[in-house]
């Protein structure tokens, strides 16, 4: 009540002194006109509308110059660039006519899968890396090794291994990205800051405790994001694993099309694993809203 | 403070006994601490004795040995010789009879304000109930009772800081453990929050061993200040603070007119620029 009063009669006294307000109601001091901002401003701002409108120009200018360029190509070569149309109509075709949703269906069961199977080794095993750190002198030179052996090199001793099954697909979509997902997940959770888990054994917390009940809620919100980095990875191994010997999957519909020269379907098979790719990135950007609301809470 | 004779949180059974025996809260016996292979020496054969529902400041230069010897008492550290002991029994480890309040944030931002406060009573395994309950006191106790529900990313520094003091006494220690809690909160923060913490010292009785670099803070919250030197870490000076003549002072203008005040302030300065001045900086 105090402070009111004073502020009160404090703004009274001001608006008298320069003479401007003659006592009677208080204009409000003119709106304040900040400088133009440029559009290359360092550390700009960006509104939400703005954002959204940047982006879809991006998008819009991605297409128009694929379309420039296919019209700048020669007519006799024009089958070698198809045009955006071409691709989508021929993707239309391709669902319409080939059964293409059961092929994508069997692309994103692969991955969504063997990227499970990875994420359930990986997660507990950074996790405890991460919090153990006789474990990680165990375990991190020769995971930290594997990271560098190619992927694809492991497609002969698959086939030899597990024949051209789906289980030797999700073989490889699984190499390809475990072992960076552990290395991932290990720095998330060495990233959980020393004086979180330091207060927990203050407050007498068992080591079962400190694991489940604090490094693994405090690094949750990296790991989803490692997952979703590394799922778009998994993504680019999906053509290699089903190169071989395939009958089913965008990879295979591609591999296909490439022995007829059908350019216009291994276009259609890219734009598809792109719209793919981001569909998930967008799953995994909702997930974190959903599973971390904390993290976007105002007053 | 009824509650707190309700409440089934246990306390261990043998350090009930040293308590009973007479043992001090804390006891370093001849403690050293070194690093990178006795390149730095932290502690250099200390031994001190905190009283029991004191408020003990351990003040210093940066880099004298104040922090480690409350991370020695906390168990989150050991000694390279000697030994620390709580109530007579040597120390093995954290403890939730050792509450610590961090300088660094440490609530858990997963959880609401409440449910951080009920964390370290729900390790204890304490009912659901009467650890509502619990948390709700302390939060009341530290003003914060309207952001119950709150996330920790939704409030002030200061703010943050009280869901740590709360979340520390609701898992009832028996010495509590201050470890600059206000080192990274503005001027006017802190000194609401030195008012506010001698308000808890006066409710809730406990043992208190404070870390700070401030020496105003230090003369306002103690009743004893031990001063550290740097390198290696030896106490310059055991200090009760007599001129407050066992008394707290609800707001800290009132200390700053209490005779002997000044001099205490003067001659701490004084400690901290020999020790300054001792070395090349």
């Amino acid at each position: 009540m105090m402070a009111e009063n004073k502020s009160e009669s404090t703004s009274n006294t001001e608006s008298t002194v320069p003479g401007t307000g003659t006592g009677g109601t208080l204009e409000k001091a003119p709106l304040y006109k900040p400088p133009k901002e440029r559009f290359l401003e360092v550390r700009g701002s960006v509104g939400r509308n703005e954002s959204l409108i940047l982006g879809l120009a991006g998008v819009v200018a991605f297409f128009g110059i694929w379309e420039i360029c296919h019209y700048l190509t020669p007519e006799s070569q024009q089958k070698f660039l198809p045009s955006v149309e071409q691709v989508v109509g021929k993707i239309y075709g391709l669902i319409r006519d080939k059964g293409y949703f059961s092929d994508i269906g069997k692309s994103v069961y692969r991955i969504y899968l063997s990227f499970t199977v990875a994420c359930l080794i990986a997660v507990p095993l950074g996790l405890l890396m991460g919090c153990f750190i006789k474990l990680r002198a165990l375990i991190n030179p020769t995971v930290g090794g594997l990271r560098y052996l190619p992927a694809a090199s492991f497609v002969p001793l698959l086939l030899v291994y597990f024949g051209p099954t789906d289980f030797a697909k999700m073989a490889l979509l699984f190499l390809g990205c475990v072992f960076f997902l552990i290395a991932l997940i290990l720095d998330n959770v060495l990233s959980v800051p020393k004086e979180l888990i330091e207060s927990a054994q203050t407050m007498g917390a068992s080591r079962r405790h400190i694991v489940l009940k604090v490094a693994l809620p405090a690094a949750a919100p990296q790991i989803l994001d490692s997952m979703r980095n590394m799922i778009a990875v998994s993504w680019t191994y999906l053509v290699i694993a089903e190169i071989v010997a395939a009958t089913d999957g965008i990879g295979a519909v591609m591999m296909r099309a490439a022995r007829f020269l059908h350019v216009d379907i291994i276009m259609g098979g890219i734009l598809t694993i792109g719209i793919l790719g981001v569909l998930t990135d967008i799953s995994f950007r909702l997930a974190a809203r959903f599973l971390f609301p904390y993290q976007y809470a105002r007053h | 403070m009824s509650n707190s004779g309700k409440d089934s949180l246990s306390r261990d059974a043998s350090l009930e006994q040293g308590r009973a025996a007479g043992e001090p809260p804390a006891r370093a016996n001849r403690v050293s601490k070194e690093y990178v292979g006795g390149k730095i020496v932290a502690l250099d054969d200390v031994s001190l004795d905190i009283r029991e529902n004191q408020v003990t400041a351990l003040i210093g230069p940066s880099g004298c040995g104040k922090t480690t010897m409350l991370r020695l008492i906390a168990g989150l550290e050991y000694p390279t010789r000697g030994g620390v002991e709580v109530y007579g029994q040597p120390i093995l480890g954290p403890g939730p009879e050792r509450g610590m309040v961090f300088q660094a944030y440490t609530s858990f931002p997963w959880l609401s304000v409440l449910k951080n406060v009920e964390h370290g009573m729900k390790i204890q395994g304490l009912p659901r109930d009467a650890r509502r309950a619990r948390a709700e006191k302390f939060l009341k106790l530290v003003h914060l009772d309207d952001f119950a529900d709150s996330y920790p990313v939704q409030l002030s520094g200061g703010m943050k800081q009280r869901v740590a003091i709360a979340r520390t006494l609701a898992q009832n220690p028996q010495l509590l453990l201050l470890d600059e809690p206000f080192g990274a909160l503005d001027a006017q923060v802190t000194w609401e929050m030195e008012e506010m913490i001698i308000e808890i010292i006066e409710s809730e009785n406990k043992t208190v061993i404070l870390i700070t670099h401030d020496i105003q803070e230090a003369i306002y919250l103690a009743d004893r200040i031990i001063f550290f030197t740097r390198q290696p870490g030896k106490i310059k000076a055991d200090m009760p603070m007599e001129f407050k003549g066992g008394r707290r002072f609800l707001r800290k203008e009132d200390l700053l007119s209490e005779p002997g005040y000044v001099d205490m302030e003067k001659l701490l300065y004084q400690m901290m620029r020999e020790e300054i001045q001792g070395r090349v900086s």
